[in-house]
């Protein structure tokens, strides 16, 4: 650990730090005197709170994620339990988002991506160069920011995971999965009586739902979303969260949000990311009631971010 | 401030002329070449027929009597045909008279007489009433391209033949009927045995070999480069190079052509698959092209939705990436299509610029298409190859108009899935 810290200390300097200025000054209100690469080079080295679990479903030591020469992540160590809604909270471009897409490799697409360090999930390395993405993708699955059902109609959108896996022999098992999909997911009910309509012609929250739905068909273990109500209204966000409230019991779901509401209303706990950094981590109670690092503590105040 | 307005409007309505203008001449023109083509041309779908009696005498083509089909099909019925002609005009009796008489009939008359008779050899011996095509200047003479008052040296058609004419109309033996040889018969020499079916296959056949080739091809090509080669100075090169092909003057593909499938790979020369490779070639760019830009503007939250769901990349590519992008494909074909229709240049080069007057039958066979067909009869002296022209260039703009509606109709229905 003192090893990478001090690597780490002398990467800093040759990374342009975009919002130190903004946070300097914050600090400055608040009248303590941190200087800006202080807060970058020592203060988030270290995460606060208790980020070892006992059996964990997902286990993060030392990832870093470059794009490019840009260090966009930086030795995260994280460990995300079973049947838990863990939660990812922090400001623009603090790497939330690109370490949600390290649990399924979706980083692979981008060219310049690299990541390091190792993942592990039931004992297997998700980052090794012999685990394949497609397999890893069909045990953690995604929800993207926007909907995004593909342009045909919902039933298709919800088979052709379930048809692609070969998990239905027949046609009358691929309905099945269909319709219990859509049933778990909340919204059978509104489109039992329109499913060969266009997936696109339903709402946004329906179709955020569809795409729950389109995940859940293919029965993973973990369910990554990524800001899965950014796009909708509160009417559907409530329908989404109560949503993540009955799937906990059966999947791992890890959710990145910019709602600090939503983060406190349906995860058991959370994690706060700072450029790039792990800030903070601890049952979500905890972390809103009781923050124990300065930085988390302006973000979910409000001061910062 | 108040001034300033007005002159913004000003400039605004002034522009709005300006592009209206540009509009309307663009129509005006457009109107005054399908007024041209279509004024010089609808009389070639006219053509001139001559009714005969023809007394099918059995001592001039069958001397005895076997109805052998070798022997009917090489049978003088140019004899027969003339001895019909002389029926009607029985006063003709000098020789140099006779022969400008007999000039009044098509030779393609004792074709037509020979097929009807080999059709039907149970008529040998007796008198059959027949429409036969009469000689072009005839058919010029009755559509008026040729002037009665001119003087008589300056006609192709003497003062005697003209009056024989007149005779023969006013008998009701001369009519002119819907021209189906222009439809049907290949090349001739002579304008009222011409068409454009052989012309009108070979374009056919060349375009299928083009678009079975470079279809195919050119998406695998797009898919390829835009979602699964990596990106690096060989790709960049690749591109440019791509890029650059599509602007490459197209008879320098013919000269390719030439080299390679025809001296090289000993492929036929004139024949549709050769035209058609060349063709792909000069298609292949402008298809990768248009794939490219289609295939970049799907929105990339569809591939990872598909890959996010565990869909191989493939897959992602061919479920959902590619349905969206094929009608931007589809219309980057059409338009290398439609280029590849109108092109002559390569294709003078690898000998389609040949005087054929059988209908390919196979991609194998000698050909010519509708461009080069238009180049030929262009160049042609007779006054009947003037509204062949006109006419070939109706039928090759209607080919194009059939070709693209059927494009647009299968773009409509991959939409229509979304």
């Amino acid at each position: 650990m003192k090893k990478e810290e001090h690597i780490m200390g002398k990467i800093e300097p040759a990374i342009p730090f975009p919002n130190s200025r903004f946070v300097h000054q914050q600090t400055l209100k608040r009248g303590r005197a941190i200087r800006s690469d202080q807060i970058a080079g020592q203060e988030i080295q270290e995460t606060v709170g208790e980020i070892r679990l006992d059996d964990p479903r997902l286990s993060c030591r030392d990832v870093s994620v470059f794009y490019g020469d840009k260090q966009a992540l930086r030795g995260i160590n994280l460990d995300i339990g079973r049947h838990e809604v863990f939660a990812m909270i922090g400001p623009s471009g603090c790497g939330k988002s690109t370490f949600l897409r390290c649990f399924n490799r979706m980083n692979d697409t981008i060219s310049n991506c690299r990541v390091t360090g190792t993942i592990m999930m039931d004992g297997r390395d998700i980052n090794h160069n012999e685990t394949d993405p497609v397999s890893l993708r069909v045990r953690v699955g995604m929800v993207f920011q926007k909907p995004n059902p593909f342009p045909k109609s919902i039933w298709e959108n919800v088979a052709f995971g379930p048809r692609i896996h070969h998990l239905a022999k027949t046609k009358e098992g691929l309905h099945e999965i269909v319709v219990k999909s859509l049933q778990q997911a909340g919204l059978w009910d509104e489109v039992k009586d329109r499913l060969h309509q266009a997936g696109l012609g339903l709402s946004g929250g329906q179709q955020q739902r569809l795409c729950i739905a389109r995940t859940i068909a293919i029965h993973p273990e973990v369910i990554l979303m990524d800001e899965p109500c950014s796009a909708l209204d509160p009417i559907a966000t409530g329908k989404i969260e109560e949503l993540i409230n009955t799937l906990r019991k059966d999947y791992t779901i890890c959710i990145v949000t910019h709602s600090m509401q939503q983060a406190s209303r349906i995860s058991d706990r959370t994690a706060y990311f700072h450029l790039g950094n792990l800030v903070e981590v601890g049952e979500t109670k905890k972390i809103f009631i009781n923050p124990l690092h300065p930085l988390t503590e302006d973000y979910i105040t409000g001061r910062l971010g | 401030m108040n001034k300033q307005l007005k002159k913004r409007y000003a400039a605004d309505l002034r522009f709005r002329i300006y592009g209206m203008s540009a509009v309307a001449m663009s129509l005006l023109f457009l109107l005054l070449l399908f007024v041209s083509i279509i004024g010089k041309g609808y009389t070639a779908f006219q053509q001139t027929a001559l009714l005969l009696d023809v007394y099918i005498d059995s001592e001039t083509i069958d001397p005895e009597g076997t109805r052998d089909r070798a022997v009917l099909s090489s049978a003088d019925f140019g004899a027969v045909i003339k001895q019909a002609m002389q029926k009607i005009f029985p006063e003709v009796s000098d020789r140099r008279d006779k022969r400008a008489l007999y000039r009044l009939v098509s030779s393609g008359a004792e074709f037509k007489l020979r097929d009807q008779v080999l059709a039907h050899p149970e008529q040998i011996g007796k008198t059959l009433p027949i429409w036969v095509p009469a000689d072009g200047d005839v058919d010029m003479l009755m559509k008026g391209s040729i002037a009665r008052d001119a003087s008589e040296t300056d006609r192709p058609l003497k003062d005697k033949q003209i009056a024989w004419i007149d005779h023969l109309i006013s008998e009701g033996r001369l009519k002119k009927q819907w021209n189906t040889t222009f439809f049907s018969a290949g090349d001739s020499r002579d304008p009222e045995l011409a068409g454009i079916g052989g012309a009108l296959a070979g374009s056919l056949l060349t375009l299928f070999v083009t678009l079975l080739l470079s279809f195919p091809i050119g998406v695998a090509a797009a898919v390829y480069l835009e979602r699964f080669a990596p990106r690096n100075r060989w790709t960049d090169l690749i591109e440019v190079n791509i890029n650059n092909l599509a602007a490459v003057p197209s008879i320098v593909f013919g000269l390719l052509g030439l080299a390679v499938f025809i001296n090289l790979f000993g492929l036929p020369r004139s024949a549709p698959i050769v035209g058609g490779l060349v063709l792909s070639l000069m298609t292949l760019p402008t298809i990768i092209i248009a794939g490219r830009a289609s295939l970049k503007s799907v929105p990339p939250s569809i591939y990872e939705a598909a890959l996010a769901i565990g869909a191989s990349q493939m897959q992602a590519v061919m479920h959902h990436v590619l349905p969206m992008a094929m009608p931007g494909i589809m219309t980057g074909t059409i338009i290398g299509m439609a280029r590849a229709l109108g092109e002559t240049a390569p294709l003078l080069m690898i000998g389609m610029v040949a005087f054929i007057v059988d209908i390919p039958g196979g991609i194998f066979d000698s050909s010519t298409v509708l461009p080069v067909q238009i180049f030929l009869w262009a160049d042609s002296p007779e006054r009947g190859f003037m509204e062949r022209t006109a006419a070939a260039i109706m039928v090759l703009l209607l080919f194009l108009i059939v070709m693209n509606a059927t494009a647009v109709i299968l773009r409509k229905r991959f939409e229509g899935h979304r």
